[in-house]
């Protein structure tokens, strides 16, 4: 009966999306009145189409008899944090609709999606490790750490261009529409809280994972190097704010998650560019080495090093 | 048939005369009552705010209503003034252009801020008053409920009323929401006890603001406005720890020095450890130095800051004037037309009445003289009667009926009762 959810691709919740950030984008330069519903439509059915990608995904990990490990590659997980920002985007444009936080989350989302696409042909997370309990947990509690980070920074974003707005007193002579000052900075302090605490956990799991696996820490790996430094981070950042009041509040929060989504993009373009839970991104280096070539064709003077025309 | 509105308002009139004129509650109700006794067969609605005070009658007759000249005699007796202290400033507008004018009033396009909501509030308390005393009758019933009908149209067809444009209102409406999401739990701090800042609170209030403190170097009146709006008054030399702990900040002292510096209010953020901070500095001259808005978190906003916003909220008000001023001319046109033709009904009935009888005269007549005649041909010669009378009434009804839809029929009216001899 639901053999047709079969034939959803990538292609239709990503073009979803397009439409609605260029829907979003539209808020700043005109009017239309059925534009709020329409978004949301094709929000709507984006997610729709989302879930049901990852419902095909899970059935094809099932009937392939991995019952346990279900989304255990970087190509699932991408598309499961995509997926939790969606929902959340649509549970945001419901409750806000005369707000534009799309525009700052929806390209999240596409870039999430982006990932994605990128890692499908990455080799599954370990056996061993999806199976064991660390692994799962390290799994999860990264993932939600991540989408807290990335929420947490188009919340900082956000409230940045807002306060902005209105120390400028510009609020009126610009288009845009942000939820007040008082609801991004609660959003930042909650994404921020909510990513320190399942990043840490997250990190906690991946090394008693690697210790199980190794009967020791290799800290000269540079995913485990980076993660370390986003852990120090993390901790740093909760000491400050415990001591240091004004860190608490307004500006420094969103500070805070800014520095959050800096160092969290090291942490994973570490793990996509090593093997890192058999991430490697092997279009990426495809890229490099070609790039490499050409340069190297260039200087001994092939003007056609790919075969195109002459 | 008559419609007429006798009055002044903001326009035309000042205050101090608007101030002598203007009828409390119960007034108006001793008014209403004044009046019907003096003109028992007239109608009447006493509409008194701030900025107007017009009273509508209307009447079957026209002699029946109270002139200009009586309704000025009226409102000067009432009031203890002599009738050539206001007549000048009395306007009168009488059948269509009275009711345009009920139209604009209601929807709000004839106020002092254009598109405000009370109005029409206002203009419903009027009307239910005159209902209750029993003066406002068919004429005006019909007029008031077409007024509420063109007032929400307008409301809801046009964004007239969309933006605010009194600066308490866009504080409060457009920039302290910008900043909290709610108001319940935020500490409200008034300094001063200035028209403006009042205003203020009393639209913070209906934002749901209940923590409010109220400080001023007169305490007295401090504790009068902490009374009036539930906050706790507070003296001169609580300020700073007031400002230490307040999330919005409203001051309207009359002082002619900034009473927060920059060098002051720099201990004040130290203890603040940067929490987010509104300042309406709503006084002239200003309250606060410009420079503190420069501290982290701290966002002071000026009434020139606010003006603004109301300039360009009233501006872009008066794009939607046109479309609003559409929609009560339609609903003019369609109202005069229905009252038109309301009016034509008596003389039609009338006219057709006369005919009638002379037709039922006639008609026996004949039967009389024509003897046995079977029940047939009495109906045929019945129906004949009937459609030479209905032929004759066609063409002068026809024309009242286009003069209905084009404007006022009174002169086709008069000819037609003069024509045809009808009585009133």
């Amino acid at each position: 009966m639901f053999s047709w959810l079969s034939n959803i691709t990538i292609t239709c919740f990503a073009a979803s999306y397009g439409v609605t950030l260029a829907l979003e984008a539209s808020r700043l330069f005109f009017r239309v009145p059925i534009r709020l519903a329409v978004m949301l439509g094709f929000a709507v059915a984006g997610w729709f189409a989302h879930t049901a990608y990852l419902l095909n995904l899970a059935q094809q990990e099932i009937t392939a008899g991995n019952r346990i490990a279900l989304f255990s590659d970087w190509h699932a997980w991408c598309m499961l944090a995509a997926w939790i920002m969606s929902g959340t985007y649509l549970g945001l444009i419901l409750r806000r609709p005369k707000n534009n936080v799309g525009l700052f989350i929806l390209p999240l989302i596409l870039l999430f999606v982006g990932i994605a696409v990128a890692c499908a042909d990455s080799e599954g997370f370990p056996r061993a490790a999806v199976q064991s309990v660390w692994g799962i947990i390290h799994g999860v509690c990264l993932l939600i750490g991540t989408v807290a980070v990335m929420l947490g920074f188009a919340a900082g974003v956000m409230y940045l261009i807002q306060a902005n707005r209105l120390k400028h007193k510009r609020m009126a002579s610009s288009r845009i529409r942000l939820p007040s000052l008082e609801w991004l900075q609660r959003f930042n302090k909650e994404s921020l809280h909510l990513s320190t605490t399942f990043l840490f956990l997250g990190l906690l799991s991946g090394i008693i994972l690697s210790f199980n696996k190794h009967t020791r820490i290799t800290w000269t790996d540079p995913v485990i190097l980076t993660s370390t430094i986003l852990f120090l981070w993390l901790a740093g950042v909760s000491i400050f704010e415990y001591f240091y009041r004004p860190a608490r509040q307004g500006h420094k929060v969103a500070y805070l998650t800014l520095c959050n989504f800096v160092f969290m993009t090291i942490a994973l373009a570490t793990v996509f560019l090593g093997d890192h839970g058999g991430a490697t991104v092997t279009w990426l280096f495809e890229l490099l080495d070609q790039a490499e070539s050409l340069a190297v064709v260039c200087e001994s003077g092939n003007p056609d090093p790919i075969g195109g025309g002459g | 048939m008559k419609l007429q509105i006798v009055g002044c308002s903001h326009h035309q009139t000042p205050v101090e005369l608007r101030e002598r004129l203007a009828f409390s509650p119960d007034q108006t109700r001793t008014a209403l009552a004044r009046l019907h006794s003096q003109f028992p067969d007239s109608e009447a609605v006493l509409l008194s705010t701030c900025n107007r005070i017009e009273l509508y009658t209307a009447s079957e007759n026209d002699d029946q209503c109270p002139t200009h000249h009586e309704i000025a005699e009226f409102f000067a007796e009432f009031h203890g003034l002599t009738e050539s202290e206001i007549f000048v400033d009395l306007f009168e507008r009488t059948g269509e252009e009275a009711i345009r004018h009920l139209f604009t009033v209601a929807a709000s396009m004839d106020s002092m801020v254009v598109g405000e909501a009370q109005i029409l509030s206002q203009v419903k308390q009027a009307y239910e008053a005159a209902s209750a005393g029993d003066t406002a009758g068919t004429l005006l019933h019909s007029a008031f409920q077409a007024a509420n009908r063109v007032a929400k149209r307008v409301a809801t067809e046009t964004a007239i009323n969309k933006k605010r444009v009194s600066i308490p209102s866009v504080a409060v409406g457009e920039y302290a929401r910008e900043f909290f999401e709610q108001f319940d739990d935020k500490k409200v701090l008034v300094i001063g006890a200035g028209e403006m800042g009042q205003e203020t609170l009393k639209y913070l209030i209906d934002e749901g603001a209940t923590n409010v403190a109220i400080i001023n170097r007169s305490f007295p009146r401090a504790q009068q406005l902490a009374a009036e709006f539930l906050g706790e008054a507070l003296p001169w030399e609580k300020l700073d720890e007031q400002l230490i702990s307040a999330d919005l900040v409203v001051s309207t002292t009359g002082a002619t020095e900034p009473i927060v510096t920059a060098d002051y209010f720099s201990q004040i953020q130290s203890n603040r450890y940067e929490r987010l901070l509104f300042i309406l500095d709503l006084a002239v001259p200003r309250d606060f130095e410009p420079e503190v808005g420069n501290f982290s978190d701290v966002y002071l906003y000026s009434v020139d800051d606010l003006a603004q916003a109301c300039e360009r909220n009233r501006r872009d008000r008066e794009k939607e004037w046109p479309r609003a001023i559409k929609i009560i001319e339609e609903e003019t046109l369609r109202y005069m037309t229905d009252l038109n033709h309301r009016a034509t009904g008596p003389i039609i009935r009338r006219l057709r009445e006369r005919a009638k009888e002379i037709k039922d005269e006639e008609f026996g007549r004949l039967i009389n003289k024509l003897g046995d005649l079977d029940q047939r041909q009495q109906n045929e010669l019945e129906r004949s009667f009937d459609r030479l009378v209905n032929k004759l009434l066609h063409p002068p009804l026809e024309s009242l009926r286009d003069e209905v839809e084009t404007g006022s029929p009174h002169g086709l009216l008069d000819a037609l009762k003069r024509l045809f001899q009808l009585k009133d």
